[in-house]
């Protein structure tokens, strides 16, 4: 008989017990679309760090403003008591022999307006090495450069959403920004960088508000922006006060994040370890720092997704093979009903194996019918959780495929027994079976 | 040249630790072109021959010659081949598939026969049981007689040699036995070998020779002096 007529006889098998076919099939279409919903979750999470690390530039390294609590606050007070400030980065640079750009930032707590409204946007001191470190594109005027440095000019860059926020539609360059009653001068304009929906990492923050001024000036004009608690004794507080008012040199300036752009993405792990010796050595082995590593978080990350795979095919597995379990049941079943018929083909010329070949085919024309079927509602159900739930989903046609190929295959394997059984019947048996 | 010849042939059951023979030593020849019925009372080895030379089970020891080719020692795999192409079997159930249309279950055997589909081959094999009309029709849909009339032509869509009948008239009325014994004899006369098992004496008498069968061996092998001829009543429609 061939594979087509096998293949129609099992469809007809199927429809004319639609009924019992759904119900059989039902653990395959479950089994097939939890995988491919989960894989799409597991796809979508997985780009959206990786967009997200990609971002951030596997090639640098974050070295951030920690704010420490409790005990170790006072420790910190006393012998570390700018937190990062301007000397580390001057440190790392001498240090660092694989460091390419060494990009100091400051972010400063500012009233800034433009007439009478204020806005919520935040002002970051940096240098002209800024706008190559983090990824970023201008979108007209320029980047601040060594000049506005060196001559401690008032001029500002403005991120897209800062722009809108500030400017509405209107062209901001050349206009004036007020910030703590400081004039800045618009200078640039940058383009809108994508940000992913949900934040993977705290080390990415929206660039799109920003507002960029040189970085001495941000020391000289502003307060850095930091969520220290407030210390209950008076005498820690009057201690801050001081501490506050005192204009420090620049040394000493308190600085909000280093970017070290490594010379490649190879050097980031070497050049981490030195960076974080040479901190540790001048923060007294007070963690008021942090360092991140994108390369390190985006292996971690892969990580992770490997062994939520793991996890996954482990699940996955079990619900086929619940799924399977169940088709061989009702094989059994289908084979002793149909004694009688396996009697007449095997009477009018069937071999052994034609009986095989056609009860494997009829199993696995009901797991391939459950595998499209759960195809479909897995390929919804990505979709459903993407339109809902507003996560990231990925269908990824590689796990359609898998699990497509891994019914058919559970629809051999599990027809495999009722089958051999189904040809083992005794045709003069099976023709007087009633 | 004989078209089947069966020489001292021995069939023994075993059930448990106790063998059973069924079958004793039986030798009998079967010519092309004749119309031969095996009667016998139940237990006396005749639904036991029928399975032998109907290549459905092998003989404990014996010879058979079928067609001119040894069977009786044949693989599984040979003797459907054998089954498929050398015979056509009708039986007392009909045994057609339930769910198959009367077109689709004469073509049957053709599936197993490795060649292509036959479609013109099945619709003539029903057109000469008188089904022309009832290609789609499927066994619930049919008489008893006609599905009697779909299985025969199912026997004889690969056109084999020889055409069994295993008491093909016992599930049916009088009138319609004899409207399939019509069928049978009108095949022998073209040509056909027909041999088939009844325990009918009337039924018998429409052959042209009859196997008596007692206690596993051959009893009787008689010549039919009167044959009957079966003359269907005309019906309507």
């Amino acid at each position: 008989m061939g594979i087509l007529d096998a293949i129609q006889t099992g469809l007809s098998e199927l429809l004319s017990h639609k009924m019992r076919s759904m119900l059989t099939m039902l653990g395959v279409i479950f089994g097939v679309a939890a995988v491919i919903a989960m894989v799409s979750i597991g796809e979508g999470a997985k780009q959206e760090a990786l967009d997200q690390i990609k971002q951030m530039g596997i090639d640098v390294i974050h070295v951030k403003r920690a704010s420490i609590t409790g005990e170790l606050a006072d420790k910190a007070e006393e012998r570390s008591p700018y937190g990062l400030k301007y000397s580390d980065a001057t440190s790392i640079e001498d240090v660092c022999a694989f460091a390419k750009r060494i990009v100091p930032t400051r972010e400063v707590f500012a009233d800034v307006k433009v007439g009478e409204k204020p806005v919520s946007v935040k002002i970051v001191g940096t240098t002209p090495d800024y706008l190559a470190v983090s990824r970023s594109n201008l979108e007209s005027g320029r980047f601040l450069l060594k000049t506005d440095m060196n001559e401690h000019l008032r001029v500002c860059v403005l991120g897209a959403a800062a722009k809108r926020e500030l400017f509405g539609f209107d062209n901001p360059l050349g206009k004036m920004v007020k910030a703590n009653n400081q004039l800045f001068r618009v200078v640039g304009l940058m383009e809108p960088k994508e940000i992913g929906s949900a934040k993977a990492f705290s080390a990415l923050r929206d660039l799109n508000s920003d507002i960029y001024i040189p970085i001495n000036v941000a020391i000289s004009d502003f307060k850095i922006a930091s969520q220290q608690a407030v210390p209950a004794d008076l005498a820690k507080l009057q201690m801050i006060a001081v501490k506050l008012l005192s204009k420090t040199s620049l040394e000493n300036s308190a600085l909000s994040e280093i970017i070290v752009q490594v010379e490649s993405d190879t050097a980031t792990g070497p050049s981490a370890s030195v960076i974080r010796s040479i901190l540790n050595r001048q923060h007294h082995s007070i963690r008021d720092y942090e360092i991140i590593i994108p390369a390190e978080l985006l292996k971690q990350s892969q990580q992770t997704q490997r062994i939520f795979n793991i996890v996954m095919a482990a699940i996955a597995s079990i619900s086929l093979l619940v799924g399977g379990i169940g088709i061989m049941n009702i094989m059994l079943a289908t084979v002793t009903q149909r004694t009688r018929e396996i009697g007449v083909r095997r009477c009018i010329g069937a071999t052994r194996w034609d009986i095989v070949r056609q009860f494997m085919l009829e199993a696995m024309v009901i797991t391939c019918v459950g595998g499209l079927i759960g195809v479909a509602m897995g390929v919804g159900g990505a979709r459903a959780i993407s339109v809902y739930a507003g996560w990231r989903t990925v269908v990824s046609m590689q796990a359609v495929f898998m699990s497509f190929g891994v019914s058919a295959m559970v629809g051999i394997v599990f027809g495999m027994y009722p089958a051999i059984r189904a040809a083992m019947v005794d045709p003069i048996e099976a023709l007087r079976y009633a | 040249m004989a078209l089947i010849e069966v020489t001292d042939l021995k069939k023994t059951y075993k059930i448990g630790s106790v063998e059973v023979p069924a079958l004793r030593g039986v030798s009998f020849s079967v010519d092309e072109g004749e119309f031969v019925a095996i009667m016998g009372p139940s237990g006396s080895g005749k639904s036991t021959m029928m399975n032998l030379i109907g290549c459905l089970d092998r003989p404990t020891s014996g010879k058979y010659i079928l067609d001119g080719t040894d069977v009786s020692r044949l693989s599984d795999n040979a003797r459907a081949a054998i089954r498929n192409r050398k015979i056509g079997f009708v039986f007392q159930s009909f045994n057609l598939l339930p769910r198959f249309s009367a077109l689709k279950n004469t073509l049957l055997p053709m599936m197993y026969s490795g060649e292509s589909k036959n479609l013109k081959a099945a619709k003539e094999a029903l057109k000469s049981v008188g089904l022309g009309k009832r290609f789609h029709h499927t066994p619930m849909q049919l008489s008893g007689g006609e599905q009697q009339r779909v299985a025969i032509a199912r026997s004889l869509v690969n056109d084999p040699p020889v055409i069994f009948g295993d008491e093909p008239t016992g599930n049916l009325d009088s009138v319609t036995s004899i409207e399939i014994m019509a069928i049978f004899q009108r095949l022998n006369t073209q040509g056909k070998t027909v041999i088939i098992v009844t325990h009918e004496s009337d039924i018998a008498m429409h052959a042209k020779r009859i196997l008596r069968f007692r206690d596993g061996l051959l009893e009787a092998d008689e010549i039919v002096k009167e044959q009957l001829i079966a003359v269907p009543k005309p019906r309507e429609s």
